[in-house]
């Protein structure tokens, strides 16, 4: 899977997550540029990215996270590794 | 003071710590939110606890680093955690807590806590940056009344303003229904200054109360 087919998915949990779309699909996107993307339904998205993706994140890894091209990397190292 | 020692949390105070969390979650009540809202019975709601406090994170409430606690004859009687918002990183407490939450409780729990999510919308209060937040108070029953919360906020803010000489606020949000707290608080120089309402009193089969305040304290 290539890094926009990763962007891809993960834009579909985001909008099913958030009930909307209203946010521009980049690498540095932040939670906090994102209406509804806090602390309740980060723990969701994060809970259906390592479902949708069948991976499993570290908690230093998680707390790393700043933007989307983070998240990117990360998901694609994940995936690398299977 | 005399026998009272005043010190920083360490790894051997877990369990004190986590039946801390507990009981400030609970706000006098039986609604116990890490049991009611992820799906789990209060034993194993607190070993989960444990579990989160044992990733040893820094900069939200969750953490050993934040708490402080106060020894009476070499036991644990009263503990307070408090921490400097987006101080040690950049990531919000908030966050913080939500990784912790997530990567210890487990899919299922977050997928029950789902459904339930949007009912905190209306009570979840921003940490607002750079302010000392404090959160998780207990002390035991038998040692109220001995001012010692005062000892741990004053501890707080003098290692909070070491840390950060900027430092102009404190902040604590509390449930409207533990006049206790808020008392203590009120004497300790805070005041209420925002009121955070659900309208939805579903919430009430999973927290305390369906009204949160938030209250702050200036600093010179």
């Amino acid at each position: 899977m290539n890094r926009s087919e990763i962007l891809e998915k993960i834009g579909i949990i985001l909008t099913s997550v958030l009930g909307h779309d209203n946010f521009e699909l980049q690498e540095n996107l932040s939670a906090k540029d994102v209406d509804g993307w806090d602390s309740l339904t980060h723990m969701i998205i994060i809970t259906e990215i390592e479902a949708k993706f069948e991976v499993r994140f570290k908690l230093k890894e998680l707390n790393k996270l700043n933007n989307m091209g983070n998240l990117l990397d990360l998901v694609s190292n994940k995936l690398a590794e299977k | 003071m005399s026998s009272y020692i005043l010190r920083q949390a360490n790894n051997e105070d877990i369990p004190f710590l986590a039946k801390t969390i507990m009981e400030a979650e609970k706000s006098g009540t039986e609604k116990f939110s890490f049991s009611t809202l992820f799906n789990k019975n209060e034993k194993e709601a607190l070993q989960l606890i444990e579990q989160m406090l044992e990733e040893e994170i820094v900069g939200c409430e969750i953490s050993i680093n934040s708490f402080k606690v106060i020894e009476f004859d070499g036991k644990v009687v009263a503990a307070f955690a408090g921490w400097i918002e987006t101080f040690d990183t950049e990531i919000t407490s908030g966050l913080l807590k939500s990784n912790l939450i997530g990567y210890t409780f487990g899919k299922e729990s977050i997928h029950f806590f789902m459904g339930k999510s949007n009912l905190l919308k209306e009570i979840q209060i921003k940490r607002e940056p750079k302010t000392l937040q404090l959160e998780y108070l207990y002390v035991l029953p038998e040692y109220r009344g001995k001012k010692l919360t005062n000892e741990l906020i004053n501890k707080h803010i003098n290692d909070a303003r070491n840390l950060f000489l900027h430092l102009k606020k404190v902040q604590v949000q509390v449930f409207k229904n533990n006049s206790g707290a808020i008392k203590v608080y009120e004497n300790c120089g805070f005041k209420i200054t925002k009121v955070f309402k659900s309208k939805n009193e579903e919430i009430l089969d999973y927290l305390p109360s369906n009204e949160k305040y938030l209250m702050e304290k200036k600093l010179n």
